[in-house]
């Protein structure tokens, strides 16, 4: 091995790393050891390896990039019942929800960009661990349940909600990307529905045109009027459940 | 995985999994999202995993597949064929005036350096990976790893010894003007 071959080796080098006892190095650090041009040269390298390692380490994430990622927690696990006794799937969809919450709360606290929008209220209805007809029954809600339930109405055409209503009449509300939403379950034909309604000026990114989406067997489509942004989700049925009622 | 878990795995990996986006994407809101992006996998795909040692290996080889899923939508992927010719090793600044640099400064550096020998360098200072986690993450041999490593030091340390001059010719620059304004 001559003095380059050594080198390109030696390069590589790092002292702390995971791989230094790598039998690779040994020939290389024991020439280094044994001839003094190339000993002083790794001495430079590994002065210089260390000082950028060093500098690149002082570089640190956005302090509320931490809690935008875990935010989440506090909408999936229910307070009710201990995460590590729900099914794989529901802990998996919870993680899930840790991060979408994440995501979008960040870009609301952090990044300065407008809201997450929609898509973000869509992929949390996906995999809401609490959608299992926890929110309240529609028959509770008056008018605006009965709205929902008539098979008369199609949901796309605006149902009559008032949000503030809503909340005094105990609806679930959670709160995705930093801006409450409220569920609301409700049946049509025998099938479960699940609405999620928030006010369109945050969702601000939310389309007129409705948007599906299906994964891990739930179904949901997205869209926004003038005043309220709606994620409208089923669990059966699939995105033709979804077009029926639209 | 428990919320307890999630939180460890999060605090291990979320700001090494940070620095080596933000040398990729050389902006700090992309950094973050694809930091996040990367957790939101390991929530969908990431359970199947069953030994958690492998866990941060996992993390940063699924960032650098969505940086080069990113890449190739935006039509800006960097092909091999591109990869710019060897350079010979320039003269290095002195370690103390890297040291006296500010961090951002030697960051932007670490951003400047090509792309394809930008990933294995910042894997390579981050220290978290071993040589074939660093191969396995970036795809390619680990012969092919610490031969980019090689060519990346050196465009770095171009790129230093340049930012270096550059803020020097800038202090005598000030020191100038400085001293014309002297009564």
């Amino acid at each position: 091995m001559n003095n380059e071959q050594a080198k390109f080796i030696l390069r590589a080098y790092r002292p702390g790393g995971r791989d230094a006892g790598d039998a690779t190095f040994g020939d290389a650090l024991r020439q280094a050891q044994a001839d003094p041009t190339l000993g002083a040269w790794f001495a430079r390298e590994q002065s210089f390896d260390a000082t950028v390692a060093a500098k690149l380490r002082v570089v640190t994430p956005p302090p509320e990039l931490r809690e935008a990622i875990l935010a989440g927690t506090r909408v999936s696990f229910s307070p009710a019942r201990p995460h590590w006794r729900l099914p794989a799937w529901l802990a998996a969809a919870a993680a899930l929800a840790v991060v979408i919450t994440g995501v979008a709360t960040y870009r609301l606290i952090v990044a300065g960009r407008s809201p997450a929008g929609l898509d973000r209220i869509a992929a949390f209805a996906l995999v809401d661990p609490e959608s299992a007809h926890t929110g309240p029954q529609a028959s509770r809600l008056g008018a605006f349940g009965a709205w929902l339930q008539n098979p008369m109405n199609r949901i796309s055409s605006g149902p009559p909600a008032d949000l503030a209503q809503l909340k005094t009449k105990g609806c679930r509300a959670v709160s995705v990307a930093g801006q409450e939403v409220f569920e609301i379950c409700f049946q049509r034909d025998g099938g479960w529905y699940h609405l999620y309604l928030t006010r369109r000026e945050p969702a601000g990114t939310g389309g007129r045109s409705p948007v599906f989406r299906e994964e891990g067997g739930r179904s949901v489509v997205a869209w926004a009027d003038d005043r309220l942004a709606y994620v409208l989700m089923t669990g059966g049925g699939g995105v033709e459940a979804l077009r029926r009622i639209l | 995985m428990g919320s307890d878990t999630f939180t460890q795995l999060v605090d291990a990996n979320y700001a090494s999994l940070y620095r080596f986006a933000l040398s990729l994407t050389r902006n700090q809101a992309d950094a973050c999202d694809l930091a996040q992006q990367t957790f939101f996998i390991w929530a969908t795909k990431g359970q199947a995993l069953r030994d958690l040692s492998k866990a941060k290996a996992w993390l940063f080889t699924t960032l650098y597949r969505e940086f080069l899923r990113g890449r190739r939508r935006s039509g800006r992927a960097t092909a091999l064929e591109d990869l710019p010719p060897d350079e010979a090793e320039p003269p290095a600044p002195e370690v103390d005036r890297i040291a006296a640099l500010d961090a951002q400064i030697v960051l932007a550096a670490l951003q400047d350096v090509d792309e394809v020998f930008r990933a294995p360098l910042t894997l390579f200072y981050l220290e978290d990976l071993a040589y074939h986690e660093i191969a396995e993450a970036l795809g390619i041999p680990v012969g092919t790893v610490m031969s980019r490593l090689s060519r990346g030091k050196t465009q770095l340390r171009t790129i230093l010894a340049q930012r270096d001059q550059a803020a020097r010719d800038n202090l005598i620059s000030f020191s100038a003007q400085k001293g014309r304004r002297t009564p």
